[in-house]
């Protein structure tokens, strides 16, 4: 891997609607707290590489032509580029960044991300989120939607393991246990809900209640990265990437299988933990990002976490809840966080920064060492597994 | 009809305008390599397995069975809101393929994951229908 990547500053804003906080407020706020969580000057910052703004074009062609550095003053600024791989793009600006960084490009590179889904015309939101991983000639004309795909996942799913609605609905509950601890999260300090109260809330595409399904919300956040070397010498607190595998499945969900999904998540984390060195035992916290429940039990069974159909009884019994033997998705995934279209893969990067860095307050994993991370783009096109440290074993 | 229809028509490629132009007339059409013998959902310029261009068309029995299914009721784009309750589907042909479609013509409620079904077109235009599936007869 050379000489490796390491995060060394965070920022990020509270996730909320919010129409009167624009774009450019989220993109200064974001910025200026990450480098100042890495205690650098800005003109140290050698590159930007921006999470593409979904949805949101004129943002998109302002970033890819270079604001963001003539905005912030970035004096030290060699290059400026912007990528787009959905809910993944926040992995493929890091693995850029790590090329930048390697090949003496840049040694700082900023990477930023904000989405605000409450000023966008009613119309144009659903027409991209309609058409955004749903095939327009295959899917969409028959009334296919996200909350329909996710659904019919989760109706599979429970099928093939026996899983229960009450299980189901108990993986609702554990992430939001997270999320009410979490100041950035939409739903900091609400009442967490009871299965029955998550099973009460509605039917939205059977067997999804409205609360298994997603509020759309404005937000953003943003990362400092380096060389490992740099980061040593910059911050007693940096954060090492230390391994990284992937596997790309289907564009749509009616070409995807659940086994192969199952096995692609099993193989390419256990590539990334080899890559680390690390055993799951020696894994603190697995910080999941796969927007709905159901992967949720899904990934948890394919990796050997539990037997098959037993995730859902896991969940149930409060072992991923704070203080739980198994902390999982410490922002409580996009069910607890609100989603921010491709941002809540940046949150969950943020936040594995901040339990390593041992900045997460209330939802701290003592003595943290080692995280597992994973992104997934589209409806699911794909599952990136990375590990981080404090240490390099 | 023509001027109702309010809902997202299918957009057509040219190597697919064969399959649409079978189904308006309640054929269900399975594009096959003549090359590999792979049959090819969803239709492709290119075989996906070989690359071959020889690709030729088979009619599907239209018979086959629930692989998974959610019962729409809520939060669906406005234009899909008359439709509501409906079943969306994914079924597998018995040719072994796997369709996006809905399940008509039976009580949302009846329906099972592995439920027998059978191909029913819905004239949606006067150009176009689409390969909806009821239970088996």
């Amino acid at each position: 891997m050379g000489e490796g990547l390491a995060i060394i500053g965070i920022g990020e804003v509270p996730t909320a609607i919010m129409p009167e906080r624009s774009r450019w407020d989220i993109l200064y706020e974001i910025c200026l707290q990450a480098v100042r969580n890495a205690g650098i000057d800005k003109n140290d910052i050698e590159g930007v590489i921006t999470v593409a703004p979904q949805a949101q074009p004129r943002l998109s062609a302002e970033i890819s032509f270079g604001k963001l550095p003539e905005e912030l003053g970035l004096k030290g600024c060699r290059d400026v580029c912007i990528c787009n791989a959905g809910g993944a793009s926040t992995s493929n600006c890091i693995r850029m960044a790590e090329q930048w960084i390697e090949s003496g490009l840049a040694r700082i590179v900023l990477i930023p991300h904000v989405t605000v889904h409450s000023s966008i015309p009613l119309e144009d939101l659903i027409n991209f989120f309609a058409t955004a991983g749903i095939d327009l000639q295959w899917e969409y004309p028959f009334g296919t939607t996200y909350n329909g795909i996710l659904a019919m996942m989760t109706r599979r799913y429970m099928y093939e393991t026996g899983t229960t609605e009450e299980e189901m609905a108990s993986v609702v509950v554990a992430l939001r246990k997270w999320a009410t601890l979490d100041p950035n999260s939409f739903f900091y300090g609400k009442e967490v809900p009871t299965i029955e109260k998550v099973l009460s809330s509605g039917m939205v595409s059977s067997p999804l209640h409205k609360r298994e399904c997603n509020i759309l919300a404005d937000g953003g956040g943003a990362l400092v990265v380096t060389s490992r070397k740099l980061a040593a010498q910059i911050t007693s607190t940096p954060v090492y990437k230390l391994g990284e595998s992937a596997r790309f499945f289907s564009a749509f969900t009616m070409t995807r299988d659940n086994d192969v999904v199952g096995e692609g998540f099993r193989d390419a984390t256990h590539e990334a933990l080899d890559q680390a060195g690390l055993s799951k035992k020696e894994i603190d916290i697995w910080n999941i990002y796969l927007a709905y429940p159901v992967g949720h039990p899904m990934l948890m069974e394919s990796i050997g976490l539990c037997e098959k159909g037993q995730a859902g009884k896991f969940f149930r019994e409060g072992h991923t809840w704070p203080g739980g033997s198994l902390p999982w998705s410490t922002i409580g995934d996009a069910i607890g966080r609100g989603h921010t279209g491709s941002g809540v893969s940046m949150a969950t990067y943020v936040e594995t920064a901040r339990q390593l860095m041992g900045q997460a307050g209330q939802r701290q994993v003592k003595e943290a060492q080692y995280v597992f991370q994973n992104t997934s783009g589209g409806s699911g096109m794909n599952f990136i597994a990375t590990v981080w440290g404090r240490e390099i074993p | 009809m023509t001027s109702e229809y309010i809902k997202p028509i299918p957009i057509i490629q040219t190597w697919t305008e064969q399959f649409w132009k079978a189904a308006k007339e309640h054929k269900l059409l399975i594009q096959v390599c003549e090359d590999c013998q792979t049959r090819i959902f969803y239709p492709k310029k290119v075989c996906p397995e070989c690359w071959s261009s020889n690709l030729t068309w088979e009619e599907a029995s239209g018979k086959g069975k629930v692989y998974s299914f959610s019962v729409m009721q809520d939060m669906v784009e406005p234009k899909f809101w008359a439709d509501i309750p409906y079943v969306l589907a994914m079924v597998d042909l018995e040719e072994g393929i796997r369709l996006m479609t809905r399940i008509v013509a039976c009580d949302p409620e009846a329906v099972e994951i592995d439920m027998e079904v059978e191909v029913v077109f819905e004239d949606i235009t006067k150009d176009c229908a689409l390969p909806f599936f009821k239970p088996a007869a």
